[in-house]
């Protein structure tokens, strides 16, 4: 039975870091046999499979490495009153900032969930949500990364991006969570280390995110708890379509642009819609 | 006598799905290893077993009929070149069917391929890290030559090259499986929370009564959870 509270979680952080750093261990050393045989042989063949299992090292690498830095992060919660540190904080610090969030996208590209390291990006990640563009969600439909910074913000983005720099980004970096055949989402950075996002660190971090947090053998999705798949917005959803005789996507749409233009947070206003303090029909 | 360098790296290119690279289905790739290995390796026959996942049948394959019933034979026995180097991870070098060691150790493998009109036998893991996912045999007559040492180095390329390819394939299918199962996961939470929205307003349930009501029909009609809350987020279904 694993031992729950901060103690029980930063001890499955360390296990999933040892595991992560055995694998890229293991890949090291196939790749090295690759480059044996690519010597002796002079066939390329050899030399690409070599790069495959030296880009999986780093992946596991990196995913190791994040795994201890979420591990010694809880380590040093002090105040259980607070929630624990979301495991994107250790992503965001990776990044050489403090905001990073990671979106999983549906097939038309938008949000069924987030996570985010701290208010602000959270935030980004609900403007991006409500207003059906962003960062995210251009990195996801055109498969490639997506930098923003300064003035061009607004011009790119004309609702997103007046209100995301009001939340004081001044720049943005969105990547494709990429599958062998597919995208899970994107991973949004803002107010990266400069030079960062053009990084090999940047690719790793992404890579391990895709190969091990979300789909690898230790894989969870739910980002150790720190995953919101907005239930109650989408309770709200079901509600309001039956009051507002709307098929759901109608109310949902209602929903966001209420939240847009009373300036409250959508989980916020699902929320009383759902305890029955507010009608939108 | 040495095997020309470009016929080598053809076998490779073979092997990693020819010159378009669009990578060989699992029996492509272990019925290639058997067709192209006893020219290269200058023996009669081969045959190849592939076994990547535990639970799902191994595959085999022969570059003639002879090698690939007993191939299928072997597996069906447990007993052979092939599958004894497939559990010990380690080549086996030639043995002869005719000897007293071979008899012992595969007393109904050694006649059988005796009977087919093999002689003798090497065998070489499909080794991928540190596990085996399979094996490379090669089978000789009784004219042929003992496999030479660098033949054996070659067909042990050969094998750990067909190994990573197999992995290979595994991993991405096992990959695209993971990305549809959390894609699913993810559709279904959102139309059955939608479902709990529009049942707890049509009947005036808390949103828990309003799930018990969808997962009872669920589990009396034998349907999943998200089937019946998209017939009711769609207003076809209303239960209650």
């Amino acid at each position: 039975m694993e031992k729950r509270g901060p103690s029980g979680t930063a001890a499955a952080a360390r296990r999933r870091a040892a595991g992560a750093h055995r694998r890229a261990d293991r890949a090291e050393a196939l790749a090295a046999q690759q480059e044996h045989f690519a010597e002796k042989t002079g066939h390329p063949l050899h030399l690409r499979l070599a790069e495959t299992h030296r880009k999986a090292a780093a992946a596991h690498r990196s995913s190791a490495n994040l795994q201890d830095a979420y591990a010694r992060r809880l380590e040093s919660w002090q105040s259980p009153a607070d929630p624990p540190p979301p495991f994107m904080s250790v992503v965001a610090d990776a990044c050489g900032t403090g905001s990073a969030a990671l979106a999983l996208l549906g097939s038309d590209h938008s949000q069924l969930a987030v996570a985010a390291s701290d208010g602000p990006s959270r935030a980004a990640q609900d403007l991006e949500y409500v207003l059906g563009e962003g960062p995210c969600r251009d990195a996801a439909a055109g498969r490639c990364r997506v930098t923003v910074a300064g003035p061009a913000i607004e011009r790119r983005w004309p609702g997103y991006g007046s209100a995301v720099t009001a939340l004081g980004f001044g720049e943005v970096v969105a990547v494709p969570l990429e599958t062998p055949d597919g995208c899970l989402g994107s991973l949004a950075v803002f107010d990266p280390r400069p030079g960062i996002a053009r990084s090999a660190v940047f690719a790793e971090i992404t890579e391990a995110l895709v190969r091990t947090v979300l789909l690898g053998p230790d894989a969870d999705p739910e980002l150790y708890g720190g995953t919101d798949h907005r239930d109650t917005v989408h309770q709200a959803a079901g509600m309001v379509s039956v009051q507002a005789r709307c098929p759901v996507e109608d109310a949902l749409a209602l929903i966001k642009a209420k939240a847009y233009a009373d300036g409250v947070p959508v989980n916020e206003m699902a929320r009383r819609i759902v305890h029955g303090k507010l009608r939108l029909a | 006598m040495t095997t020309p360098a470009q016929q080598i790296a053809d076998v490779f290119v073979e092997l990693s799905g020819g010159t378009a690279g669009a990578p060989l289905e699992v029996p492509e790739l272990l019925s290639t290893l058997a067709r192209c290995s006893p020219r290269l390796l200058g023996v009669r026959a081969a045959g190849a077993v592939g076994a990547v996942d535990d639970r799902a049948e191994p595959q085999v394959a022969g570059s003639e009929d002879g090698a690939q019933l007993l191939n299928q034979e072997a597996l069906k026995w447990r007993e052979g070149p092939g599958a004894d180097s497939r559990r010990s991870g380690r080549p086996l070098p030639g043995i002869a069917f005719d000897g007293q060691a071979a008899r012992q150790r595969w007393p109904r493998y050694a006649p059988r391929a005796l009977e087919l009109g093999y002689a003798r036998a090497a065998a070489f893991p499909l080794r991928t890290g540190e596990r085996s996912v399979g094996a490379l045999v090669l089978l000789g007559s009784a004219a042929d030559a003992p496999v030479s040492e660098e033949k054996a180095a070659l067909a042990q390329s050969l094998a750990d090259f067909t190994g990573l390819v197999l992995t290979r394939d595994h991993e991405l299918h096992a990959s695209r499986a993971l990305s549809s199962q959390l894609e699913f996961a993810l559709n279904s939470r959102v139309i059955i929370e939608q479902a709990k929205g529009v049942l707890a307003t049509r009947h005036s349930l808390t949103m828990d009564g309003a799930f018990a009501l969808l997962r009872g029909h669920a589990r009396a009609h034998r349907r999943l959870l998200s089937d019946v809350a998209h017939d009711i987020v769609e207003g076809r279904l209303d239960l209650g």
